[in-house]
């Protein structure tokens, strides 16, 4: 075994595992809880109230928390945990948060059309014609069906569609 | 005997009304299709089509969706045996043997034992399903707010110790579900919990959102960048017939499979996953030559595909009969009905008596469409498979988007959707299973309220739990579930898991 590769061995076995990380998240997201449900009154054991079970439940989410950290020091490394496609997730996550905001102000057809030529025809780089195909006939296709046939009252912007 | 047998013929003359056929036929031609495609399992399907039976009446919207689900099922399997890419996470194991058939060039018998399989059973589940369901619905009549409170916990510990991964993470998910649950408004005080003074979150959060977020989004994000399916095999018919051999080995595992399968579904959790999981296990233990397996061996078909049919229509047993999901596809249909203004639980088959008897009946129509429909036609649903990811994932998220507007026309439901697919998708990465928290979800509010009703009808003197024989009974089963699920994490044996072949918890 060369000496990079144990170093690089070495290094892997150092610094927070990703069954830690995530103990330590599940910890985090209970106190979180927990100070949220101050505004709510407790009860007492005979007669819980409002917040009786939410704290319940932190507490139980903050040992289990604590147990998976404990438990994770054998799982993987956390900086060898690989995000290859979170990019692109970012992307997606992007033009959905964008789509959802244009919904109810330009109306489905529109915003459903944009979003299809954002991915077909700007991430996935397919021909103009394909890209002006898939999301015309979708979005329109889609809102008769479920818009005029299944009669759900989808958004229409200010243009009437 | 003679009224169970009276009052499936009533349910099939509803079953076989020509509009309720349509829809069930409709809903396994849907299923089979969301089920083939990556990022489309029976709950995102269900999901996104559940704001489309609002429209119809109960018993229509119920086999529509039951179709969709068990055909989900069987699709999975197609896109497992001929590409190695599960459709949903119950087909995993179908990959295995399925596949290497499929390279051996014996992707026809494969495909036609996971249908028979599936068939077989589908159909014993069903028989199941009308002769437990009535008599638990009878049973659970006697059930006051204890026993379900006894009955929702020991679900949640019968939840963590089935969990196909770590029991820790499992547990974590389920209490995160839990704790979902608890947004909106609190009943019993008329509180508004955690909603962060948005008006649309006192109704608390919808199981479609977060489910569609969670289980499609997620997938989406996971599989964002990947290249195109590779190319697919379509076997002709004639093709399809196994031989005298493949039948003979079939048999045993579709057996076992069917009743492990429907035992296991009838029991929160994952329970179709968990099944194909434990049955490909059992099959490798039993086997004389456990060394075929993985090489494509065709009893590491047959046993996972008939143990997850027959869990799915387990899983409807409790739903059914005690108004209880014992996972998230049943929670969602448990939605459906509820919908229409039917509060399913024990009173429902007495109640709703041609819902009940048609949707089951309704089943025995559904397993026979689902193997006329895919056997011949396998050639034409794998075109489906042809479709590029490039333009397959736009029009999934476009429809994720339109389902979840659809359920209560609102953008929230879309927020919430988004927000969950991102926590879906980073949590996949971590290793935990998602479906624990749409159980947990559902379950949250359903706990509370019986936990705080039980206290009221005491006085607040917990030994009401403790004096009531059901309820006593279930809490020390809960007890004897909890201390083997936490026994490997304290004496370092094996458990379940590492038994049939699952990967060793991380915790233990």
């Amino acid at each position: 075994m060369t000496e990079t590769t144990l170093q690089v061995q070495a290094a892997e076995t150092r610094g927070l595992r990703s069954d830690q990380a995530s103990g330590l998240t599940l910890l985090a997201l209970a106190g979180l809880v927990g100070w949220l449900n101050r505004e709510f009154p407790v009860g007492t054991l005979a007669d819980p109230g409002p917040g009786y079970v939410p704290l319940l439940l932190a507490v139980g989410l903050g040992v289990i928390g604590v147990l998976v950290a404990a438990f994770g020091v054998r799982s993987m490394p956390l900086r060898t945990l690989a995000w290859p496609e979170a990019t692109r997730a970012l992307v997606i996550m992007a033009a959905c948060v964008v789509a959802t905001f244009a919904l109810e102000r330009i109306g489905y057809r529109i915003t459903i059309a944009a979003l299809l030529v954002f991915f077909v025809g700007v991430v996935e780089r397919k021909a103009w014609w394909v890209t002006a195909l898939v999301a015309g006939v979708f979005s329109l296709a889609s809102y008769h069906v479920v818009g005029v046939m299944l009669k759900v009252p989808l958004p229409r912007g200010p243009w009437g569609f | 005997m003679v009224e169970t047998f009276n009052s499936l013929m009533m349910g099939f003359s509803v079953a076989f009304q020509p509009q309720v056929l349509m829809y069930a036929f409709f809903g396994c031609i849907i299923g089979t299709l969301v089920g083939m495609m990556p990022g489309l399992g029976p709950l995102a399907g269900i999901s996104l089509l559940l704001p489309a039976t609002f429209g119809l009446n109960p018993i229509i919207a119920i086999v529509l969706l039951s179709g969709v689900y068990y055909g989900a099922m069987y699709g999975g399997s197609t896109t497992s045996i001929l590409m190695r890419i599960p459709g949903e996470a119950a087909s995993v194991m179908t990959c295995v043997d399925g596949y290497a058939m499929t390279q051996q060039g014996r992707a026809g018998p494969a495909l036609a034992i996971a249908a028979i399989g599936s068939f077989v059973a589908g159909t014993l589940g069903v028989i199941g399903l009308m002769l437990l369901a009535p008599t638990l619905a009878d049973f659970a009549l006697r059930f006051g707010p204890p026993e379900y409170t006894a009955l929702l916990l020991m679900g949640l510990f019968v939840l963590a110790y089935m969990s196909g991964g770590s029991m820790l993470k499992t547990l974590a998910m389920a209490v995160f579900g839990l704790l979902l649950g608890m947004i909106g408004i609190d009943v019993m005080s008329g509180y508004t919990r955690f909603s962060f003074g948005i008006t649309e979150l006192g109704d608390g959060v919808g199981i479609v959102p977060v489910a569609v977020g969670l289980f499609g989004i997620s997938e989406i994000l996971m599989t964002a960048g990947q290249a195109d399916p590779p190319k697919v095999q379509q076997p002709t018919l004639r093709q399809l017939v196994p031989t005298a051999s493949d039948l003979r080995q079939s048999v045993g595992p579709i057996a076992r499979g069917s009743l492990l399968g429907f035992m296991i579904g009838i029991i929160p959790g994952s329970a179709h996953i968990i099944s194909s999981f434990v049955s490909y296990g059992m099959e490798r233990r039993l086997s004389k030559t456990p060394e075929r397996f993985g090489q494509g061996a065709i009893e590491g078909v047959a046993g996972p595909e008939s143990a997850n049919n027959a869990a799915a229509t387990g899983a409807f047993v409790p739903m059914l009969a005690l108004g209880i999901p014992t996972g998230p596809v049943t929670a969602v249909m448990l939605a459906a009905i509820m919908v229409h203004g039917i509060l399913p639980g024990p009173m429902l088959i007495q109640q709703q008596p041609d819902l009940f008897w048609g949707f089951v009946a309704s089943m025995y129509v559904g397993n026979v469409v689902l193997l006329v429909l895919n056997l011949p036609m396998v050639g034409l649903f794998v075109n489906l498979l042809r479709i590029p990811y490039a333009y397959l994932y736009p029009c999934i998220l476009a429809f994720c988007i339109v389902g979840c507007y659809s359920v209560s026309n609102s953008t929230m439901d879309v927020w919430i959707m988004l927000v969950m697919g991102v926590v879906g998708y980073v949590l996949r990465k971590f290793g935990f299973d998602l479906a624990p928290v749409a159980l947990g979800l559902v379950l949250g509010p359903m706990l509370e309220l019986s936990l705080r009703q039980s206290l009221a009808m005491s006085g607040g003197d917990y030994a009401i739990f403790l004096q009531r024989p059901i309820a006593v009974t279930m809490l020390v089963l809960a007890v004897v579930l909890l201390f083997f699920a936490v026994k490997p994490l304290i004496f370092k044996g094996k458990d379940w898991r590492s038994k049939v072949g699952l990967d060793e918890p991380a915790d233990s």
